[in-house]
């Protein structure tokens, strides 16, 4: 008798800790939610209306998985403060879409999971051109983020009003021969023909989009990727520089627009549709972002009135070359609670139609082969077009530190924007203040 | 019996003082301890390390002991924004505010003004509106664009337009700031003048005092003490402007209106260097420290 007590004690314990363990399996196998966040509105857009199918295709592959979109919308630095702060915090999301240009002090930072076993066990990842991989891949040889756009930096021009005005539109060779252009353009219009990204106001499109491009395609070395050292000072930045010095001098740049807490308005949006301002230094996705019939501030017939140049060579013996512009990527947090999940909705967002969607409604190129037949990518030319240059672009080398390069590049070229400093003392400003804030371990001697 | 009373009481009543003391300020004692001496005690703290947001040294924060205030002090950035730090309290705070504030005070005292109420609510306005709201208002209002409200006004008198902004940063931030901060100063100074006697002004006028000489030798220094703490009240608020600035010109153009808090702000959150922003701050918190004591000294009065 006692002894069946003690057999039935045991088995209710059994099928006690039976249920406990089901249950417990039930709630490791119920939905899984993934937190996405999205800072632009037109990529916040387009994603909205994929989760509906990811969860779909997930939910075919036997996984409950939800995905819930966060939408907040801000300007790059405004993203990038904000963002930084969450991460620090331990609040990000579990994906975030962002510019690569952040990847690198994140990724440093520990705060981005190492794709590496993700994306090598990937048919898809064999599909990315060799230019965005080597872009995407950080200086200790791994990958921390999904590039799912590409661009193209160019010198975007008005052919329309150029042309109106008599002025040869065909692709300069140098910068001196586009100088002399400018300076024919202003001498008939009274306005600053041309603006590059510059000084504080711009934040880091002074850098990406406008001092890195120009001096990309000079040779000069700014970041050796063996040693892991930042050149200061070579004759490709020295020639940046003074570039941007002549142009002021010569009234070439619209300096008070550039001056502006939002120097992009009456730059981009106001003066170059307006036409009064032909000649601007941009990004592909500005066919879409920011030209095209939905974006900030429309052209019509942007294909027939806007056309293209690759930067002109800055330097002896070098010639014009489109530059790779960097693009978006699909980071996981290195906290996220469920990262194959996470990197399963990156992985599907960049791929198919999925990303053709995307690459379509910001205006951004293929990372990736085999996506110019997919609709609706494949009905828009001029990203196309900027996909085949991409092939052939250069690729800005990029560092751990770059955004302290970004920050000296933004207080030089206001100096020079400002008057206070013609290309050489901004130079030395730059490789001052930089090397003060990369510190000495990071800077070549 | 009533002897044996008070001598009864007489020792107990410092030591429930004693015994309350502790519960009435203990309180406040834990609440400035919780959020002033702390975050302050830890700011100093990262002040002396290379404490970053991002990049691989982001994992592993060093000790580097006074290299945050060598950098800072070697640095023509950041004494330049001591440098406009300055200069904004200075015209705005100090000058603007104040002269101000004690003018529109004065005239409310006046017997024979009219719609007080509506002239003090007006003052009154710029203080109550929200800073973002006040700034993003005065951004629109001073834009370069041919359709803000200040090109218009200069279109009407025929004038081309202009962008005050960029052209005049700084002047425009201390006008603002003037602006925003005059209410403040003339309930400061309103209050202190009711202190003021009136038979002491009549006497004084009976004696052939101008208006000037009275104010001078009468009432100045019968407010010494709480203008004086106004100055350093405003002082400390001016010195920590921080969004009236930023939604205004960001810091710019080029660096003409970064002061001190905006320097700090980009140094520790736009560029993730909490380390050097956190030197910064202390920096500033020593400087208006000594700014702090030298009002009090000069005001004899206890802060």
């Amino acid at each position: 008798m006692r002894r069946n007590r003690v057999l039935a004690a045991g088995a209710a314990g059994l099928l006690f800790a039976g249920v406990l363990t089901a249950c417990s399996d039930s709630r490791a196998e119920g939905p899984v939610t993934v937190k996405l966040l999205q800072f632009q509105e037109a990529r916040a857009d387009v994603v909205k209306d994929l989760i509906p199918e990811f969860e779909k295709a997930m939910a075919e592959k036997g996984q409950d998985v939800k995905v819930e979109l966060v939408t907040d919308i801000l300007t790059d630095d405004q993203f990038r403060t904000k963002i930084t702060q969450q991460f620090y915090s331990g609040k990000a999301p579990d994906v975030v879409d962002m510019g690569n240009k952040n990847v690198t002090g994140m990724a440093g930072a520990g705060y981005l999971l190492k794709l590496d076993k993700y994306l090598h066990t990937w048919d898809g990842w064999d599909e990315y051109y060799p230019s965005v991989k080597d872009g995407a891949r950080e200086r200790n040889g791994s990958y921390y983020s999904l590039p799912h756009e590409a661009s193209v930096q160019s010198l975007f021009y008005r052919k329309d009003v150029l042309e109106r005005l008599g002025i040869d539109t065909s692709q300069p060779r140098t910068w001196d021969e586009l100088i002399a252009r400018l300076k024919q353009v202003r001498a008939k219009t009274g306005e600053a023909p041309i603006v590059l990204p510059a000084g504080t106001a711009w934040g880091d499109g002074s850098w990406s989009e406008g001092l890195l491009p120009v001096m990309a395609g000079t040779g000069s070395t700014l970041y050796d990727d063996e040693s892991g050292k930042w050149k200061l000072r070579s004759k490709g930045l020295s020639a940046a520089f003074d570039l941007y010095a002549d142009l002021v001098e010569a009234d070439l740049l619209p300096v008070r627009d550039l001056q502006n807490p939002n120097p992009w308005e009456p730059t981009k949006y106001q003066k170059f549709p307006q036409g009064t301002l032909p000649v601007a230094a941009q990004g592909s996705w500005g066919w879409k972002y920011d030209w095209g019939p939905e974006g900030s501030a429309p052209i019509k017939n942007s294909r027939e009135r806007i056309g293209t140049w690759d930067y002109p060579a800055l330097v002896p013996g070098t010639k014009p070359a489109p530059v790779s512009g960097g693009g978006f990527g699909y980071s996981v947090n290195a906290d996220a609670a469920h990262p194959d999940a996470a990197v399963e909705l990156a992985k599907w967002l960049s791929s198919g139609k999925a990303l053709a969607k995307q690459l379509a409604a910001v205006g951004a190129v293929s990372p990736r082969e085999g996506l110019s037949g997919t609709a609706p990518y494949k009905n828009e030319p001029s990203l196309l077009q900027a996909e085949d240059e991409l092939k052939s672009s250069i690729q800005p080398p990029l560092g751990d530190g770059e955004d302290r390069v970004s920050q000296a590049v933004q207080s030089a070229t206001a100096k020079i924007v400002s008057g206070d400093a013609d290309g050489s003392q901004a130079a030395d400003a730059f490789a001052e203040e930089a090397a003060e804030l990369l510190g000495s371990t990071r800077v070549a001697k | 019996m009533t002897t044996a009373k008070t001598s009864a009481a007489r020792p107990t009543r410092p030591l429930q003082e004693r015994a309350a003391l502790p519960v009435l300020l203990g309180p406040s004692v834990l609440l400035i301890a919780v959020f002033v001496i702390a975050p302050a005690a830890y700011g100093i703290y990262l002040a002396l390390t290379d404490t970053q947001l991002t990049g691989f040294a982001a994992q592993d924060p060093q000790f580097v002991g006074l290299e945050n205030f060598r950098n800072l002090l070697g640095s023509a950035d950041f004494l330049e924004s001591l440098g406009r730090t300055g200069e904004f309290v200075l015209w705005s705070a100090i000058i603007g505010q104040t002269v101000l504030g004690m003018l529109a005070a004065l005239l409310l005292r006046q017997k024979w003004l009219r719609g007080k109420g509506l002239f003090g609510a007006l003052m009154l306005l710029p203080m109550v509106v929200p800073e973002v709201v006040a700034s993003l208002t005065w951004a629109s209002v001073l834009s370069s664009e041919d359709g803000s409200t200040f090109n218009r006004l200069l279109g009407l008198f025929g004038s081309g337009a202009a962008a005050p902004l960029q052209e005049y940063p700084m002047t425009s931030v201390i006008l603002i700031n003037v602006w925003r901060g005059i209410a403040f100063a003339m309930i400061m100074f309103q209050a202190a003048l009711e202190d003021v006697p009136d038979e002491l002004l009549e006497a004084s006028r009976m004696d052939g005092a101008s208006a000037l000489q009275v104010f001078r030798h009468i009432t100045l220094p019968l407010i010494r003490g709480p203008v004086f703490l106004y100055l350093l009240l405003t002082t400390i608020t001016t010195v920590g402007v921080f969004g009236l600035i930023y939604f205004l010109t960001q810091g710019g153009p080029g660096q003409d209106t970064e002061i001190t808090s905006v320097y700090i702000f980009q140094s520790a959150f736009k560029y993730s260097q909490i380390g050097l922003g956190s030197a910064a701050s202390v920096i500033l918190l020593i400087l208006l420290t000594i700014l702090g004591m030298t009002y009090a000294r000069l005001a004899k009065v206890e802060v």
